[in-house]
C-alpha cells in the first residue's frame, strides 16, 4: 500500500521541536525500520509532516517506543496553524520492544499537514521509527 | 554539533531556605546574590544552559524556583508535570526544614512516580556555623536513604556549579543510555533482559 507520509511520495518533516543531528524528524519518513527521531528532553514534542498534497487518511501507522500519549492532528491547507484533533491514544508501556499502534482515522478529514503531538512518554525520551499513513490521494 | 538536551528540574524545599538565592546565583555564574528576601509566588522559571564536562555538549537546566509556603503548594505541583530531575533544599540552621524534606519529595514523587527521577539534597547556609542544628552526617544518611546525591553550599559564598554542574550529567548518561537502549531494540526484538532501570 501507498505510504503517503515518505520522502518517496514527496513528504516532508516541516516542523520539530527536537533535533538531534544523530537523530534527526527526517528518520521517520525515511522508509526505514532502524532509524529514529530521538526528543531531547521535555514534553510535549511535536513533528509536523506535510504530504505533497491533499490526502483522505483512513489510519497512520506509528512505530515508536517510550510514547505513553500521543495526539494526531490535521490541517488541511499546507502552511496553517489551524489543526483539527483527529486521534488522541495512550499506548502501553514496553520497556523492551518498539511500540506498534495503528491508529483508525475517522470522518475522512482532507489533510496537508500532519501533526504528532507527544504529550507524554514513560521515559524523559522517547523515540519515533516510522509513520506511514494510508489513505486516498 | 553539540548535542543540546532539556531537563526540568524541580527546586523545593521550605520557604526561606534559599532556593531562589542558589538557583539566581547559578543562573548569574555567581555575579548576582539577591541580598534582600523576596517571596516567592508560584514557580519562577530559569533556563541555564550547562556545558557537560569534557563533552561538547549541553544541557539547557529548566529550574523551576518552586515557592516554599504552603498556601501555594497546590498551585506549585501544577507547574511539575514531566519532571526530570529534582532537588530539595533546607537550611542547616533550621531542623523543620530539613524535616520536611521528606515531604517535598513525596509530593514530587506523586507528580510522577513511574520515571526515574535524579535528584540533589542541598544544605544550605553552612556559613551560619555557629547556629547550625544539622549536622552533615544526618543530611548524608537520609540522601543516601532517598537515593539523592548530597551537598553543601552557602549560596552567597559558594559556587554551585558544583551542585548544579553534577545534576546536567545524570541526564546525559541517561540520554546516552537511551539511545543506547534504542539502538539495541532496533538490533535484537527479542531482547527481553535489558532494563530500562535508569540510574
Amino acid at each position: 500500500m501507498l505510504d503517503y507520509a515518505s520522502v518517496k511520495e514527496g513528504a516532508q518533516i516541516v516542523l520539530s521541536t527536537s533535533s538531534d543531528e544523530n537523530h534527526p524528524p527526517e528518520n521517520i519518513i525515511d522508509g526505514l525500520d532502524e532509524t529514529f527521531w530521538a526528543t531531547t528532553g521535555l514534553y510535549p514534542q511535536e513533528v509536523i509532516i506535510r504530504f505533497k498534497s491533499p490526502i483522505n487518511i483512513s489510519s497512520v501507522a506509528i512505530s515508536c517506543f517510550n510514547v505513553q500519549k500521543i495526539a494526531l492532528e490535521g490541517s488541511e491547507q499546507d502552511n496553517s496553524d489551524k489543526f483539527v484533533l483527529l486521534s488522541e491514544q495512550e499506548f502501553d508501556r514496553d520497556d523492551h520492544h518498539k511500540q506498534n499502534e495503528e491508529i483508525r482515522v475517522e470522518g475522512n478529514k482532507q489533510v496537508h499537514c500532519l501533526r504528532l503531538l507527544i504529550t507524554s512518554g514513560y521515559d524523559h525520551f522517547v523515540a519515533v521509527y516510522n509513520v506511514k499513513v494510508n489513505g486516498r490521494g | 554539533m553539540p548535542t543540546i538536551l532539556r531537563a526540568k528540574c524541580i527546586v523545593t524545599g521550605d520557604a526561606g531556605v534559599g532556593k531562589s538565592s542558589i538557583c539566581q546565583v547559578f543562573h548569574s555564574d555567581s555575579s548576582h546574590f539577591p541580598k534582600n528576601y523576596t517571596m516567592t509566588v508560584g514557580v519562577e522559571l530559569l533556563v541555564k544552559p550547562v556545558n557537560i564536562p569534557d563533552t561538547r555538549d549541553q544541557v539547557e537546566l529548566f529550574l523551576y524556583d518552586s515557592a516554599g509556603k504552603d498556601v501555594f503548594s497546590e498551585q506549585v505541583t501544577k507547574f511539575w508535570e514531566h519532571p526530570n530531575l529534582v532537588m530539595v533544599v533546607y537550611d542547616v540552621t533550621n531542623e523543620a526544614s530539613f524535616t520536611n524534606c521528606v515531604r517535598w519529595l513525596e509530593r514530587v514523587y506523586s507528580v510522577k512516580p513511574d520515571v526515574s527521577l535524579p535528584g540533589v539534597l542541598v544544605a544550605n547556609k553552612t556559613d551560619l556555623d555557629q547556629r547550625r542544628v544539622v549536622s552533615p552526617k544526618q543530611g548524608k544518611e537520609l540522601a543516601l536513604s532517598k537515593g539523592l546525591g548530597y551537598f553543601e553550599c552557602s549560596a552567597d559564598k559558594v559556587l554551585i556549579q558544583n551542585i548544579l554542574g553534577e545534576v546536567p550529567w545524570d541526564v546525559d548518561n541517561l540520554s546516552e543510555k537511551q539511545l543506547e537502549l534504542n539502538h539495541q531494540d532496533q538490533i535484537d526484538h527479542g531482547m527481553t533482559n535489558s532494563s530500562t532501570a535508569i540510574l
